[in-house]
């Protein structure tokens, strides 16, 4: 690792997080200004300030940072592992999962009855599809082929259950649910905040340390063979690693598309594909790009909050079309 | 040292390798020589086991290879495959720490052993030069040094390489070549490659074998081996077999069908 990349990965952007997490931090529908938001967070301002600095915006900022860190996380570790720039949660399946298990708790009206169910319902969605997932790559000893068409697979036959449910349901309980599928930071319960911040940093802490490992993975598979790794074994643990981590961010805040293809694309074309810079240095990008783009989605059309989802999805979209209409260098 | 015994492996109803066997002694210079599709690369696959056979088995020094971990084969024998997915944007340096894993922890970091045994191929193979730039901004020359230099650090006494020499032009066929007989020469290394190039078999082999239609027809020493007769049949074209007046090696000129007319 040069000194230059360690620079930038361990200091510029660790910078960039927090004053992204400053900025989204005063910006909003009540303008606070710099000085009373720090204040607030260390008990110094007024009341009234003090509840949205502390329980509005502080637990909703980390959140975002939190979930935008684990998606482009376990984006990165997919497409390494599967050895397919195209591979995030949503190509394998288990964002369709998601959408089943929380799709399932709006129209049952269970949703309404604890907040915790719906992230239980997603959680327990998305370990039935990486499950099915698994089974069925298993099969093929986890062929990158096999292991993305089975994901293309579940993710058809759970969108279909999907629309299945919405169908046979009343429309009041399906605008509800899609907008929460879209994702968005405003609805998640705070009790479990600790829990998801646990789970993704853990995960991105394991993933960080395994770059060598993942490295080897994302060579030719004959050549990792042989320098003795147990390529099957390593396999099934960073994808399941890598959908634990998704997982918990998207039981909790819905489906947010593009943040795994988006930020490891462009690390990938900053600082090269060596994983074990390219894993810490996606996970400080997906946490300053997410928290951007929902101060985006309050601030668009405020008063009303749109889901963050959206606003990830077009900025996905310019940025892979940009991709494709820049001319490749010669 | 190493003993392949009535190997047998077959893809869907097709049979590559059938009962195929022969040794392989310490320090041999061991060319696999056959017409496309008659199962060498196979037969490599095999030894290095990539590709468990359905029937026979493979033994270095009197153990079966079965009995191996991972580790432990992974420190024996090293492989070399055709060609490098080089997609990736790893410094040649980092694609050659790859070949360290072996005796590595369990998070592949690399210890100051690691770091010297990298230099010490570096210095061996005389490719400092480009050890800071990017793997595929390399000639194919170049890849195949670098990947040479993967198999090297891994210090292994058997190295395996899958046509080391395709793609390549005369003089860097050649450079690779040398590289692998001062391997063999030098550091005591037992190679086995395939080989499509009949006159650089000659050459540089001291044991042949002649693979033909997943069966091993002939093996020897090259002169044994390279004669017009099993050339011509197995390859089904005329050929002239002389002796390289520098090198006394059997070498090969191909008979144009026409000219023969």
């Amino acid at each position: 690792m040069t000194n230059k990349k360690f620079l930038f990965v361990y200091i510029l952007m660790p910078a960039s997080v927090l004053v992204v997490f400053l900025f989204s931090l005063v910006i909003g529908l009540n303008d606070i200004s710099f000085v009373d938001a720090v204040k607030a967070l260390f008990g110094g301002a007024d009341s009234n300030v003090t509840i949205i600095i502390k329980q509005i915006r502080f637990p909703r900022i980390i959140m975002a940072c939190v979930s935008g860190a684990g998606l482009a996380v376990s984006g990165c570790v997919f497409q390494a592992v599967l050895r397919n720039p195209l591979a995030d949660p949503l190509t394998l399946g288990i964002s369709s999962g998601a959408a089943f298990g929380a799709a399932a708790a709006f129209v049952s009206g269970l949703a309404t009855v604890t907040s915790f169910f719906i992230p239980f319902c997603t959680f327990a969605g998305m370990m039935i599809s990486v499950l099915v997932v698994y089974l069925l790559s298993m099969q093929k000893r986890f062929d990158s082929n096999a292991m993305i068409l089975s994901g293309v697979v579940v993710s058809y036959v759970f969108s279909s259950a999907v629309m299945l449910m919405f169908a046979l349901s009343p429309a009041n309980n399906v605008q509800v649910a899609f907008v929460w599928l879209m994702g968005n930071f405003s609805t998640f319960d705070e009790r479990l905040l600790p829990f998801v911040t646990a789970i993704v940093l853990t995960g991105i802490i394991i993933l960080s340390l395994a770059g060598n490992i993942i490295n080897a993975v994302s060579l030719d598979r004959e050549k990792s063979k042989t320098f003795g790794m147990d390529i099957e074994k390593i396999i099934k643990f960073l994808f399941l690693t890598a959908s634990f981590v998704t997982a918990a961010t998207v039981s909790t805040c819905g489906v947010i598309g593009f943040v795994g293809l988006m930020i490891p694309h462009t690390m990938r074309k900053i600082i090269g594909t060596n994983n074990v810079i390219l894993i810490p240095a996606s996970a400080f990008a997906g946490a300053v790009l997410l928290p951007l783009c929902d101060t985006l989605s309050r601030i668009l059309f405020s008063p009303i909050l749109i889901p963050v989802g959206i606003i990830t999805s077009i900025i996905g979209g310019f940025f892979f079309i940009c991709l494709l209409l820049k001319p490749k260098r010669e | 040292m190493i003993k392949i015994e009535s190997i047998s492996v077959g893809y869907l109803n097709r049979e590559v390798l059938k009962n195929v066997s022969c040794n392989i002694d310490k320090k041999d210079f061991f060319g696999i020589i056959g017409k496309n599709g008659t199962g060498k690369s196979t037969l490599l696959k095999v030894l290095c086991s990539l590709i468990k056979p359905h029937s026979g088995n493979v033994f270095i020094n009197d153990e079966n290879v079965n009995s191996f971990s991972k580790k432990k084969f992974a420190r024996t024998i090293s492989f070399m495959p055709q060609r490098i997915d080089t997609s990736l944007s790893f410094t040649v340096f980092e694609f050659v720490m790859f070949g360290r894993y072996p005796y590595m922890n369990i998070f592949k970091i690399p210890s100051r052993a690691d770091y010297i045994a990298v230099e010490k191929v570096i210095d061996f193979l005389q490719i400092a030069t480009f050890v800071k730039r990017n793997i595929n901004e390399l000639s194919d020359g170049e890849k195949q040094i670098a990947l040479i230099a993967q198999v090297l650090v891994q210090e292994t006494d058997i190295v395996v390489f899958d046509e080391p020499t395709s793609h390549l032009d005369i003089g860097s066929q050649n450079d690779i070549l040398e590289i692998l007989r001062d391997l063999n020469e030098k550091c005591n290394k037992t190679v086995i490659l395939t080989l499509h190039d009949l006159n650089a078999a000659g050459e540089f082999c001291n044991k042949l074998v002649l693979m033909e239609d997943g069966s091993i027809c002939k093996q020897g020493t090259a002169e044994e081996v390279l004669n017009y007769k099993d050339i011509e049949r197995v390859y089904n074209t005329t050929v002239i077999v002389k002796t390289n007046p520098i090198s006394n090696r059997p070498y090969i000129i191909p008979v144009s069908k026409t000219r023969k007319r």
